[in-house]
């Protein structure tokens, strides 16, 4: 491939990675801020508490953040601010949303990360074993688990888990100790429970999607012209049919991230009490704090595309007949 | 015989040793300060340290460990003196109120908490038009038509009295004794800017809070845990050495599933138990479950504007209606016994209650669907067939139809709706049960204005304002003071800032006006009001008051000096692990 074709390829993605980054901060800030719900709406169950007047209680809390500007305004404060850094302040945590970031997403990253490899390595290795080996009992038996991995809900799988491994054997915590330092073996074992949560029906699909490409593959001409040449199996397999197999399962695993990042991820969070970034987003949807969803949103966003961008430039390297001049 | 003197001299030497050092054992081991109290939650999260900016409940749960207010009350509703050196005296004309602080309150750099600064606190930043406080109304009263703030001033260090100009008795309750102070040296530095004094480190970090609290703040993690550490400059800890627990830690879990989990495993130390746990709980060995009255209900409005059905408006229709739907019912059947009748705004604990001369419609007797039936008919909604039984109809000879709203997710709401169906069905009476978002319920159902006009919508507009969606029922839940109740006002008078379902009934708003005035400086005369607004209500069925729910609450076995009741907590500072 031309290296000029491969830049002007990544130019012309990053252009595109403005516009749609801009288009996603302006549609999140228009559906929080026009929606029928105010910031101040979680006010009123105490008000009525406090037997106050929620009209004057409301004009306080809006007039406070300067959500009592015109929404244009608003807009145009947010995207000026964004512009220069300044990403705004969290009205539901008082903290800058920088700070919140900062503060939150190693959490969401850890997750995500250790799911990824665990269901990304499991899976594809069982999947590629599982062709291998058609129709045999280890294939019926990996084909039987990769369904029931997939059809389990995370969070009863999660719950299950907790029940069992948590309350009856006492092996693990119930909950995510934010306490514990990072790089350690306790961090790694605090994970353990989510991160099967999280990875085991991405596992079960992954296995799903390596035994299809596999048996695919294990189909084509050039696979029986290496055997033919009286090459070990060792290397059909790893060299010839896994090599083709991985491109259309690392397109799914991306194609995954943004679903774990926006979905999974927020349940597993939810249910071992893991303050990542997306128990942070969930919980700011309801309180209308629109600088740190739309902030999320952003990053959710720039994660996609760039990881998109990412593939695409992998898969020079993995297929190089792909070209993109 | 000295030998034997001397051997029992001797003997009962050892018998008071041992007596003594028992003694000894029993009175100080329990309150030995060790152990970290976790108290897990599945609710959401503080939004601020930073109180005057606040409010939820968390925030101000958060911010109360580590800074008292001039008083709480026990679990008989005693007042309980903690900054406050004496109790508040009132003067005999009701208007000047006489605050003393205790003289060892402390700030973090060693300064004196004074007179000043609470007065500063509520002029400066509380009264001001610059800090936007949600809560002014405590602090303010009506003369000659015009809103004005109540006035504060400083006598002496350690003393300041709040002045007047009507009498209410419930000042105190309502407003003077949840009152904190901020630190008037550092506020000033931040005084008319609203962006700084919110970012305020000293605020959020609560790092000026000295000796006001039993703990110090630690640590926050957002969504996480809240972590508070033992204040050993407490001011209350050279009477009591406490708290006793290293840390108090607010951990946050995402489900009651996954936070009763916590509590069996033994993860946390204290949690709310939903009612179809407790059974279970109850049965486990290291844990204790206490149940205790609360102070909200859950409540039944019926829309008597425009666009609610025409029949709501006839009180007997109102009583038919209520008498249909049994308290009992939803107390057994969906609170699984947890929970006491509602016939009033005032709950049972409070001195006001009352049931002398309050109908219980819904209850015992009047829990009586064929007289609900006689008197629809007699109302003029219903047909008496030849064999002499009613069919409840509309006037025009059509079955009645109702909307009954609630907000979704709440399961208990969702399950007292269906039953309310269910009830309502028996008599001829179709219920429609619209699940609504509370945003949604807020602004569709609830805020009104008047039809064709430009009208800001309110909770409560003119009398002939409706809401957008027309609705006939909204199943909801209200908290309610049980030492002070004349804040339902705002419910309950026509001009109140939350009848939203245009409730008007001209006594009822001179009696809520009457317990805020100078005759009701006597308990018994105000007793007397109470009474008469709870009859009145009662009678009137604007409202079906259903249940005053129960709490459960699970410790694990070896948290003791718990203090049970509807104020529990009141004494958590107390609370302490007991020696194995």
């Amino acid at each position: 491939m031309k290296r000029g074709g491969l830049q002007g390829y990544i130019i012309k993605r990053l252009i595109y990675a403005a516009l749609i980054t801009f288009g996603v901060v302006t549609i999140t800030f228009i559906l929080l801020r026009v929606g029928p719900s105010s910031p101040a709406d979680k006010y009123l169950a105490n008000m009525s508490a406090r037997t106050q007047d929620p009209a004057q209680v409301i004009a306080a809390v809006e007039a406070r953040y300067g959500l009592d500007k015109p929404i244009y305004e608003q807009y145009v404060d947010y995207v000026v601010n964004l512009a220069r850094g300044d990403w705004g302040w969290s009205f539901s945590t008082s903290l800058p949303v920088i700070k919140l970031i900062q503060r939150h997403w190693v959490y969401s990253f850890q997750l995500i990360l250790l799911s990824m490899l665990f269901s990304a390595s499991l899976g594809i290795l069982i999947g590629v074993y599982s062709a291998i080996k058609q129709y045999t009992k280890t294939d019926y038996l990996a084909t039987f688990f990769s369904f029931i991995g997939i059809s389990i809900p995370n969070f009863w799988l999660g719950i299950m888990l907790i029940l069992v491994f948590s309350v009856q054997l006492g092996w693990f915590k119930t909950y995510y100790d934010t306490g514990l330092p990072l790089f350690s073996l306790a961090n790694l074992k605090a994970l353990i429970l989510p991160v099967i949560t999280l990875g085991t029906g991405m596992m079960a699909g992954y296995t799903r999607y390596a035994r299809s490409a596999t048996l695919d593959n294990l189909r084509k001409d050039f696979v029986r012209t290496a055997r033919a040449k009286g090459l070990p199996e060792r290397v059909v397999i790893g060299k010839h049919v896994f090599r083709n197999a991985i491109l259309p399962i690392i397109t799914i695993i991306m194609f995954d991230l943004s679903g774990v990042v926006f979905g999974g991820a927020y349940l597993t969070e939810i249910i071992f009490g893991i303050p990542g970034l997306g128990r942070i987003s969930f919980n700011a949807i309801f309180a209308g704090d629109y600088p740190v969803v739309v902030t999320i949103t952003l990053i959710g966003a720039l994660v996609v595309l760039f990881t998109n961008l990412a593939t695409d430039i992998v898969y020079t390297w993995l297929d190089p007949r792909i070209r993109y001049d | 015989m000295p030998m034997m003197n001397i051997k029992m001299k001797g003997f009962i030497i050892f018998l008071v040793s041992l007596l003594v050092f028992t003694v000894g054992c029993a009175t100080q081991a329990p309150t030995q300060v060790k152990g970290i109290f976790i108290e897990g939650t599945s609710g959401g999260d503080a939004e601020t340290l930073n109180w005057i900016l606040a409010a939820d409940a968390s925030s101000f749960s958060y911010m109360g460990h580590t800074l008292n207010s001039l008083a709480t009350y026990d679990n008989q509703w005693n007042i309980v003196l903690r900054h406050l050196a004496k109790p508040v005296e009132v003067s005999e004309d009701g208007l000047t109120y006489t605050i003393t602080i205790r003289d060892d309150l402390r700030w973090s750099d060693g300064t004196k908490v004074t007179a000043e600064d609470y007065v500063y606190t509520l002029k400066n930043l509380m009264f001001s038009d610059w800090l936007n406080y949600p809560y002014k109304t405590d602090w303010q009263e009506m003369v000659n038509g015009e809103t004005v703030f109540v006035e504060p001033e400083v006598v002496n260090e350690t003393t300041f009295i709040i002045k007047r100009k009507t009498v209410d008795p419930e000042f105190a309750d309502n407003a003077i004794y949840s009152l904190t102070p901020y630190p008037k040296y550092i506020a000033m530095k931040y005084e008319g800017d609203v962006k700084a004094f919110t970012e305020a480190e000293e605020f959020n970090n609560l790092t000026y809070t000295g000796n006001l609290g039993p703990y110090r703040f630690k640590e926050w993690v957002r969504n996480d845990k809240y972590v508070v550490e033992r204040n050993p400059d407490f001011y209350l800890s050279q009477e009591t050495g406490a708290p006793y627990f290293e840390q108090y830690i607010t951990k946050l879990l995402g489900t009651s599933a996954a936070v009763l989990a916590a509590l069996e495993a033994g993860d946390i130390h204290y949690t709310g138990i939903e009612p179809e746990q407790v059974a279970k709980f109850k049965q486990m060995e290291g844990i204790k479950v206490y149940t205790v009255p609360t102070r909200s209900y859950d409540l039944i409005i019926y829309n008597l504007r425009e666009n609610g059905w025409e029949g709501l408006n006839s009180k007997k229709v109102r009583q038919a209606l209520s008498m249909s739907i049994s308290k009992q019912a939803v107390i057994d059947s969906i609170r699984l016994g947890f929970g006491d009748p509602a016939f009033s705004f005032i709950p049972k604990p409070s001195p006001w209650y009352t049931e002398e001369g309050v109908t219980k419609f819904g209850f015992g007797s009047l829990y009586d669907k064929d007289k609900a039936k006689q008197m629809l008919y007699d109302a003029g909604y219903g047909i008496k067939k030849p064999d002499g039984t009613i069919v409840v109809q509309d006037e025009d000879g059509k079955p009645i139809k109702l909307t009954l709203a609630t907000t979704t997710g709440g399961e208990i709401a969702e399950d007292i709706a269906f039953l309310v169906k269910q009830e309502l069905a028996d008599i001829g009476i179709e219920v429609d049960i619209k699940l609504v978002p509370w945003p949604t319920l807020l602004r569709q159902y609830v805020m009104n204005k008047v039809p064709g006009t430009d009208q800001e919508p309110r909770y409560n507009n003119d009398p002939d304002a409706v809401s957008e969606q027309p609705w006939d029922m909204i199943l909801m839940v209200f908290g309610t003071h049980p030492i002070a109740p004349s804040g339902s006002r705002v419910f309950f008078a026509t001009d109140g800032g939350l009848n939203y379902w245009g409730y008007s009934n001209p006594r009822v708003d001179e009696l809520f006006i009457k317990v805020r005035s100078r005759e009701a400086l006597d308990k018994e005369v105000r007793k007397e009001i109470y009474g008469e607004i709870s009859r009145i209500i009662a009678d009137d069925q604007p409202v079906i008051f259903l249940t005053f729910p129960r709490g459960n609450h699970g410790f694990q076995a070896n948290v003791e000096g718990i203090d049970v009741g509807m104020r529990l907590g009141w004494n958590y500072h107390e609370w302490y692990f007991a020696q194995p």
